[in-house]
């Protein structure tokens, strides 16, 4: 019987990179979501506008935490 | 207090063989024996090599082997083979499956151990079995407290011929004692020391269970290091890392030290005092471990050395002072290791193949405790080792989870480095599990993001009728209306632009049609954003509270008329004189005053539109 080892579905390597990346892609829809809070009034506030930015913003955080703590060795 | 309780067994022993009725085991024959003891280090290893004949009219399929109580006791690891052909040919095939059995009717102070044979051995059938043997605590320190200034000598009892329920024919003894002192040893007949190996035999035609006991007493400079108790912790995690986490409890096993320590006499030069003590333990860990660190509860200890090739990672810890006999010290070793190295799928399942003791030479352990960590979602978790082990299961909460990771917890006592060999733990888990992390930090992001939407849309306010909170809501509608307006406003700017474009067109390609048309249109926009602009300047106008913004608006307004006023006029100008084929430079001249004006409305309307951002 064939044992094929196995690894990390994303190679250990990448973990630093892409945590950056995801980060700051996260960071600047978050940016995106808090100005659009701030400089809109009451009336024109559409839901449907800011719950997609927080669940975009939201996705790239939680993965770039993830990878942020893989990357830093607290393999979770 | 050992040395009398094994002298009593021997006498036990002595006795008993007379008064014992002959054993009703096979006509087995031991053809030759040879023996080898190795008591270089702490423990104690015994390489058999017998050569066993049929020499009865049965076939046998069981061959028994035995050790005197007092060494049967501390065995830690056993293991028979036959092996084939002799001198360069020897091969070792299986390893045979060996039970420690208690047949009736035998003394107590002999333990059997039954291995059971490969095929039956026929009559006159001959066969060669491999035993490796390896006793701990048998070297015991003798005398058993010393000062720092003494050498420590350990003694070994052992027995010169064969204790075999069978008759042997021809056997002989060597004992490998390491390259320093030999204090005494039993002389017999046959008995020749040759540097550091003393050689017993070959003694002939023994009967059964002959026995002849023999005692040598001589210096080790070996570490008698023994953990207590070791708790050796595997974590697998499946983002690619098996973190391994050992804590150890160290004692010095050797002869106590009594009396005080002196650090100077210790770090005397050139005659230091003090060689009963160790100070360094080398670990031999995988190849490719990462992230290595020692510390105990005070902190890190940096008394350590790494050294890696391709092949193993060796590690060289100091503890944190010299251990002499009786002293005890605490620490803990982490190293992390890559995944592929260790973990491998076969037939549907995951198994992680991993060593099992303690990667120190040289160590034994007394309670070794080894808890898998697998990962959260795991399932149909089983273990193989090679020898026996106490299995249970458990439960650790970690980072991220949810129901809990499940932990095999292995126990043993008695561990030798001979134990360390690799065991497979076999589960299942599919790969989605893994996700499940991630979706938990993203879930925690979005609650973040709810939270803060809820509180710019709910009304914390507490009296709903002050004047500040009704001012307030006036100045919300106030700041819509003015988004409002400044929306229609750009798209009137816009509209310009398209104007502007359409002349530039027209200089290009001198298609009056399309320009007239474009003009038309742009004509009718902007009546539209006219009328949308009125009842917001009407509703602006009625809040108080935008008294000093109206005026502003308005002037904004008017003046973006003008300006529309203008550029229409000279749109007409400009089409007009394309009609009539008059020269460019007539139709610049014309328009040159409106063009002028044109551009300062323009700039107005943006620094109008500007101030009203800003508010």
């Amino acid at each position: 019987m064939a044992a094929t080892p196995i690894a990390s579905p994303i190679a250990v390597a990448m973990y630093p990179t892409l945590s950056g990346i995801t980060l700051a892609i996260g960071l600047i829809v978050t940016a995106f979501f808090f100005i659009y809070e701030a400089t809109s009034s009451r009336k024109n506030r559409s839901l449907g506008m800011e719950l997609s930015t927080a669940a975009a913003a939201s996705l790239f955080l939680g993965f770039g935490s993830l990878f942020l703590l893989l990357a830093s060795g607290v393999y979770v | 207090m050992m040395k009398q309780a094994s002298v009593v067994d021997l006498f036990l022993l002595l006795l008993a063989i007379p008064l014992l009725a002959t054993p009703a085991f096979s006509d087995l024959v031991l053809s030759k024996v040879e023996r080898r003891i190795d008591v270089t280090s702490q423990i104690a290893r015994v390489t058999k090599t017998l050569k066993v004949v049929n020499s009865g009219s049965e076939s046998v399929s069981e061959f028994t082997l035995t050790f005197p109580k007092f060494l049967g006791n501390n065995l830690a690891y056993l293991s028979v083979s036959h092996s084939e052909g002799k001198g360069k040919s020897k091969r070792s095939l299986a390893t045979l499956s060996v039970e420690e059995a208690h047949p009736k009717g035998m003394p107590d102070s002999v333990s059997f151990y039954s291995v059971s044979l490969p095929k039956p051995l026929n009559k006159g059938d001959a066969l060669t079995l491999e035993v490796v043997a390896a006793f701990t605590n048998v070297l015991q320190p003798f005398p058993e407290k010393i000062s720092q200034r003494d050498i420590h000598l350990v003694m070994l009892q052992e027995s010169a011929q064969y204790l075999s329920p069978y008759v042997v024919e021809s056997q002989s003894l060597s004992i490998k004692l390491p390259n320093a002192r030999i204090e005494s040893y039993t002389k017999l007949e046959n008995t020749k020391l040759q540097g550091s190996e003393i050689k017993y035999g070959p003694y002939k035609n023994l009967a059964q269970y002959s026995y002849a006991p023999i005692v040598v007493h001589f210096e080790s400079k070996a570490a008698f290091a023994v953990a207590e108790k070791l708790v050796r912790e595997i974590e697998v995690s499946h983002w690619g890392n098996v973190q391994v986490t050992e804590h150890y409890n160290l004692v010095h096993r050797g002869a106590q030290l009594k009396g005080e320590f002196s650090r100077l006499e210790y770090q005397d030069r050139p005659n230091p005092q003090g060689v009963s003590a160790f100070r360094h333990l080398l670990a031999r860990l995988p190849p490719r471990a990462h992230s290595i660190y020692y510390r105990d509860d005070i902190g890190n200890i940096s008394t350590s050395q790494m050294q890696s090739d391709s092949k193993k990672t060796e590690l060289l810890i100091e503890p944190r002072f010299p251990l002499f006999g009786g002293w005890k010290t605490f620490f803990t070793i982490g190293y992390g290791l890559p995944l592929s190295d260790f973990l491998f799928a076969s037939e549907g399942k995951r198994f992680l193949d991993i060593s099992f003791g303690s990667p120190m030479i040289d160590l034994v352990t007394e309670k070794l405790i080894v808890q898998v960590v697998l990962p959260e979602g795991s399932k149909d978790i089983s273990v193989t080792t090679p020898f026996a082990v106490k299995q249970s299961h458990e439960i650790k909460y970690s980072h991220l989870d949810i129901a809990g990771r499940p932990v095999v917890v292995l126990e043993k006592n008695n561990v030798v480095p001979d134990h360390n060999q690799n065991i497979q733990v076999y589960y299942k888990f599919s790969n989605i599990n893994l996700l499940s992390e991630p979706l938990m930090l993203i879930t925690g992001f979005f609650v973040l993001f709810i939270t803060c939407i809820v509180y710019t849309r709910a009304d914390f306010s507490i009296s709903k009728s002050s004047a500040a909170y009704l001012a307030k809501l006036q100045w919300d509608e106030v700041l819509a209306t003015l988004q409002e307006v400044q929306n229609i406003i750009h798209k009137c700017l816009a509209a310009h632009d398209k104007l502007e474009t359409s002349l530039r067109d027209l200089s290009r390609t001198g298609d009056i049609q399309t320009c007239k048309a474009a003009r038309k249109s742009t004509d009718g926009l902007l009546k539209d954003l006219s009328k949308e602009l009125r009842p917001l300047l009407a509703s602006l106008q009625s809040f108080p509270s935008a008294s000093h913004i109206s005026p502003k608006v308005e002037e904004l307004v008017a003046k973006e008329k003008e300006l529309q006023e203008k550029l229409m006029a000279k749109h007409t100008t400009v089409v007009e004189g394309y009609e009539k084929k008059s020269s460019g430079r007539d139709i610049e001249n014309r328009i040159a005053s409106q063009q002028q004006k044109i551009i300062a409305l323009r700039q107005e309307v943006e620094d109008l539109l500007e101030f009203i951002d800003e508010i």
